[in-house]
């Protein structure tokens, strides 16, 4: 089996959101729908203080409430794939909000409408690709709930061109957001392979995952800071 | 809770995994396969292009891997291939750098002012214009400067000089015959550069953060700033992780580096040199100081006599030790035994060593006046100098690759933290002496140094000109050390040359990749001073510095631009790059090189131009030849061809050739070959080139009568070795009233003081917060004042008053505010995020570092209330 997970390690993780802004260029960003977004909090009080930074992007639980959700109101807009990839069909998706309500981090987002990035500006950049020419999960509507998807893609074109082994390893077929980190906080790789380097380093670190008291099951791995909420 | 793959497939429920009530992927796989190769479903073909490039909106040049998919820069990631020799991953800027390019704001033609009137409320009148007509009027107004007075035309730049390279825009000004061109380091860190050329005739360091157990960090902030930050982001990383380093940051607030660190220690404002001569006391009086080091590679046995100078030989320029030896004053030779420390007569006269000096000099700026002074505790000041010496392992080698090597893994590390200030040499000289008193310098965990001793003029007496020539300033009798320009005087000298001795007007600047007036502090006489010259800016927008312009030349970005890129080495390799364009949307013409290359044309200096290029860069067997014109991509052929003796090919395919560097190189082919043993030149601890530059600087100020000179604050800032006075700038002495301390940083999510601000990614996509900033003060300081976060607030000094969004948080100190740079943007080329925050530089004090004329910008005090 394959079973994608991602590792994020709060203590080499510096803030600085280049993952946020790799998501952001990679997933056709629109401004009320963040895909991967960073809490900082401090700990301690002065003079004996830690700055904690916490980045999420969808955790893609194994018992997503957002998936519940939209199912008992029958849109079942959103399915589980066999790489444990959680995703929304914007096309069975009816805008109702109840993902963004039940998720505990705080995950799906809704656009009230695809909005540009310059208003008033016209399009720009990546704005002025067609819908045609662009991944289902990038074609944004209004009223439709969006999020993470892990890059799949990328994860899709690892299929294709029989590279399935190169997921987390390549440019090409890794989450944008794991790439970019400076000090190498995020890992993406199989956990159904115990010597893939995901597997290792969430065993070795004793890594945990965040607010399991909701019974999520989230598939995204923490290494905590000292002092940081779980 | 621990987490193995058994307990993990029983959460699920399942032996083989969840039912996936979506589309299998083989579907999917086979969809993607065909959209792939057809255009069946309505989409275009896709022509994929990968291209390596570096990045060139900070100082740090990453290596960058780009997609570009039917014309668009899709993607930006690191270059993998880089990672070895400097990035492992980029910053947000970087990951969204593409919104550089395609941003609605950014100029595409030039621009002609109409209204003569020029200032904070005027409307230039923009008017659309031709290249041709662009060039017409700025080449007739340039030949007849030419004609008349060269020094008429000032040209400056920012982080334009990494779009093109400063070396084409030296080889433009002495082309042209002027003597003014300033970059913008005392806007940075040229104080920093100019205490490292003060000790070590040379600049630049870095922690060997790989073999290193202590870092000492006083207010680097390379989790949030720019230079050489992808490789100190990673390595301390790595290093505390896998090799045991400890981090300890000294500074005012609770920066990105401080949030990460083992311990963060808040420093009052601007106090630091207390804390580190204190530090330097308890290592003197407990013996921990690495003696063979300070004997054989400083100047610390050198005497020095009643007035503060090094005594001499009889050739008048040879210094003189006490060997212990014979009992007499002699020159360092082989046979010489010289004493570190003690008093001595020497043909009747009082001398002591500079050690001694040092040492006598700290003997009561005792820990405890380092609390009451510093805000630091003298329990920790002690522990904190006992680490250091611990960490130092002073004494012993260690082995690699068959060489034995000095062992120091203690470093003391500054950034901006200590020298961006009003006394910003000072502050690093007291904590390269720190480092000097324990032997780390060039040791195998400790500092490593630029090459030293590379430009040897750094030990002499400054020309200390006068009348100076230059604009800036830099090196007159003003500002003797001004060794990298001066950003901010041409502005000032421009609206009173006379004042200064100046004996020209300056008529014309050009400004390159600069919003040089909101990078400065009390931005307001920068400003005066650009509505006295005629203006030409070349940039991506119009900025504020473009709201005085007379003509506005849309530029490149760092996307669509050739260049023979700067790069950041690290201790361990060093590499050669280009970037090349993959993208030009608006179809410009020009970039700076070309826009160079048409102006030289035109005043029939082309020829001499290229043959200032070869000089300026340094070419040795391919060159720019006269009687032929230069693509700004053929001019990288020629510089990377002569660089790296490889073919162009490599360029585009790879982006770089790199080098690691050899342990000889790392370890001794600096202090240990440039400075140790007798008979060679000696590293200053005890920096007297100062305090014979300030007799110069004396005579000089009273033979021409110069009241811009105030001998008595020269006098203490010329200072051979840093002292207590260095932590009293000029508002911490004045502004009585004024109760807390306003410091400045940078942030992640903007560069410099311009063109990343329009970033839409960088405004929306990564957090609110980026897209502003705030006036952050303690929690405990709020409560005091009533004050909320998200209240507004005001910022008072003595220079005005500004507004801006409180935000109460632990990590600061009580008597402190902090407020970043990059924000509060108003020039007509900034869309509305772009606006927002506040500029604090508007209402800093403007006291400029005597010796280097580095901007202070963490010095001035204020008043903080609800507004």
């Amino acid at each position: 089996m394959t079973k994608f997970v991602r590792l994020i390690d709060q203590k080499r993780c510096m803030g600085c959101r280049a993952c946020a802004a790799a998501c952001a260029a990679e997933n056709y960003f629109t401004p009320e729908a963040p895909w991967n977004s960073m809490l900082e909090y401090e700990v301690g009080d002065y003079p004996k203080v830690k700055k904690i930074y916490n980045t999420m992007n969808c955790m893609h639980c194994e018992k997503p409430s957002c998936k519940a959700a939209c199912d008992s109101v029958g849109a079942k807009a959103i399915s589980k794939n066999q790489f444990g990839v959680v995703l929304i069909d914007y096309n069975k998706c009816i805008g109702c909000g109840y993902c963004a309500a039940v998720c505990p981090y705080g995950v799906p987002h809704l656009n009230t409408a695809v909005k540009a990035l310059y208003p008033g500006k016209g399009k720009n950049g990546a704005e002025t690709i067609a819908n045609a020419d662009r991944h289902p999960t990038h074609r944004k509507k209004a009223k439709t709930a969006e999020k993470c998807t892990f890059c799949t893609h990328k994860l899709e074109q690892a299929v294709a061109d029989g590279k399935t082994d190169r997921i987390g390893k390549d440019q090409a077929y890794t989450p944008s957001c794991d790439l970019v980190c400076p000090t190498q906080a995020r890992l993406f790789g199989d956990i159904d392979d115990p010597n893939s380097e995901v597997s290792k380093r969430i065993q070795a670190t004793n890594a945990t995952q965040l607010r399991k008291q909701f019974g999520t099951d989230p598939q995204v791995y923490y290494v905590l800071e000292e002092g940081a909420k779980s | 809770m621990e987490l193995s793959r058994r307990g993990f497939l029983k959460s699920m429920g399942a032996a083989g995994g969840v039912a996936a009530s979506g589309v299998s992927l083989d579907v999917i796989a086979k969809a993607a396969a065909k959209a792939k190769t057809s255009n069946k479903d309505g989409g275009r073909a896709r022509e994929v292009r990968h291209l390596k490039s570096g990045c060139a909106i900070c100082p740090n040049f990453c290596g960058i891997d780009a997609t570009v998919v039917n014309g668009i820069v899709r993607t930006i990631y690191p270059d993998a291939a880089r990672a070895e020799f400097y990035n492992h991953g980029i910053c947000p800027k970087g990951a969204s750098g593409m919104y550089n390019v395609y941003d609605p704001y950014r100029l595409k033609k030039p621009l002609k002012r109409t209204n003569p009137k020029k200032g904070r409320n005027e409307d230039p009148g923009w008017i659309e214009i031709s290249w041709e007509e662009a060039f017409n009027e700025i080449a007739v107004r340039m030949a007849r400067i030419h004609a008349y007075n060269p020094s008429k035309l000032i040209w400056q730049h920012g982080q334009g000089k990494y779009l093109i390279g400063e070396n084409f825009c030296k080889a433009f000004t002495k082309a042209f015959g002027t003597p003014n061109m300033s970059h913008r380091t005392t806007a940075c860190e040229a104080a920093r550069h100019v205490a490292d050329e003060l000790t070590f005739a040379n600049h630049g360091i870095l922690p060997d953060l790989k073999h290193s157990k202590l870092l000492l960090n006083f207010g680097a902030n390379y989790h949030e700033g720019e230079q050489a930050s992808r490789w100190l982001d990673w390595q301390t990383v790595m290093s505390r992780e896998q090799n045991a380093m400890k981090v300890v940051v000294v500074e005012p607030r609770l920066s990105g580096c401080a949030a990460k660190a083992d311990e963060w220690v808040p420093v009052r404002p601007g106090k630091d040199p207390v804390m580190l001569l204190a530090m330097a006391k308890v290592l003197i009086d407990d013996g921990t100081i690495d003696e063979p080091f300070l004997v054989e590679y400083t100047n610390a046995p050198q005497l020095v006599d009643a007035s503060g100078a090094i005594a001499k030989d009889k050739d008048g320029k040879t210094p003189l030790v006490w060997d212990t030896v014979t009992g007499a004053a002699k020159p360092y030779v082989a046979g010489v035994k010289p004493a570190l420390k003690g008093s001595y007569t020497v043909e009747g006269k009082p001398m002591r060593t500079a050690f001694q000096v040092l040492a006598d000099s700290v003997k009561d700026i005792t820990p405890q006046q380092a609390e009451e002074v510093a805000g630091v505790p003298a329990a920790t000041v002690v522990r904190l100098a006992r680490l250091f010496a611990k960490e130092a392992r002073i004494g012993e080698t260690i082995v690699i690759d068959g060489k034995k090597l000095r062992y120091r893994p203690a470093a003391l590390y500054t950034f901006r933290g200590l020298s961006a200030k009003e006394h910003g040499v000072q502050g690093w000289r007291a904590g390269l002496v720190l480092n000097m008193l324990v032997g780390s310098p060039d040791a195998v965990g400790g500092l490593i140094l630029s090459k030293a001793n590379k430009t040897p003029k750094y030990f002499d007496v400054s020309v200390c000109e006068y009348p100076p020539k230059r604009a800036d300033l830099a090196q007159s009798v003003f500002y003797p050390y001004s060794n990298h320009h001066i950003a901010q005087t041409s502005n000032l000298t421009v609206q009173d040359p006379k004042a200064w001795g100046l004996a020209y007007q300056p008529e014309m600047q050009i400004f390159y990749g600069t919003n040089r007036p909101v990078s400065i502090p009390n931005s307001s006489l920068q400003f005066d001073g650009l509505a006295k010259t005629y203006n030409v800016v070349i940039d991506v927008l119009v900025t504020e510095l473009a709201m005085y312009a007379d003509i506005v030349l849309p530029d490149k970005t760092y996307l669509e631009s050739w260049h023979f890129a700067p790069t950041r080495s690290t201790p361990e390799a060093g590499h050669s790059a280009i970037r090349q364009p993959m993208t030009n949307p608006f179809n410009l013409e020009h970039d700076a090189f070309s826009i160079m290359w048409e102006l030289m044309k035109r005043l029939n200096l082309r020829d001499k131009f290229a043959e200032e290029c070869n000089k300026a860069w340094g070419l040795k067997e391919v060159k720019f030849k006269p009687g032929r014109d230069y693509t700004t991509r053929e001019g990288v052929e020629v510089i990377w061809s002569d660089k790296t003796r490889k073919d162009f090919s490599v360029a585009l395919e790879q982006g770089f050739v790199g080098k690691k560097k050899s342990v000889k190189s790392k370890y001794l082919d600096g202090v240990e070959s440039a400075f140790k043993g007798p008979g060679k030149p000696k590293m200053k601890l005890y920096a007297d080139q100062l305090i014979d530059t300030y007799y110069k600087v004396e005579e000089i100020a009273k033979k021409n009568g110069l009241t811009k000179v105030d001998l008595v604050r020269y006098k203490e800032a010329y200072a051979p070795l840093p002292t207590v006075a260095h932590a009293y700038p000029t508002p911490h002495r004045e502004a009585k009233d004024y109760p807390f301390y306003v410091i400045t940083h940078k942030r992640m999510y903007r560069n410099q003081a311009g063109f990343t601000a329009n970033n839409a990614l960088l405004n929306q996509a990564i957090g609110a917060d980026a897209a502003t900033n705030y006036v952050q003060l303690n929690v405990a300081t709020a409560a005091q004042l009533g004050v909320k976060s998200g209240d507004i607030v005001t910022i008072e000094t003595r220079v005005g008053k500004i507004n801006g969004t409180a935000e109460a948080v632990q990590g600061i100190r009580p008597d402190t505010i902090a407020v970043s740079y990059h924000y509060g943007r108003w020039g007509a080329g900034y869309s509305p995020d772009a606006k927002k925050g506040i500029a604090i530089n508007e209402v800093l004090e403007y006291h400029p570092d005597l010796i280097s004329g580095h901007n202070s910008f963490n010095d001035t005090k204020c008043k903080l209330y609800k507004a």
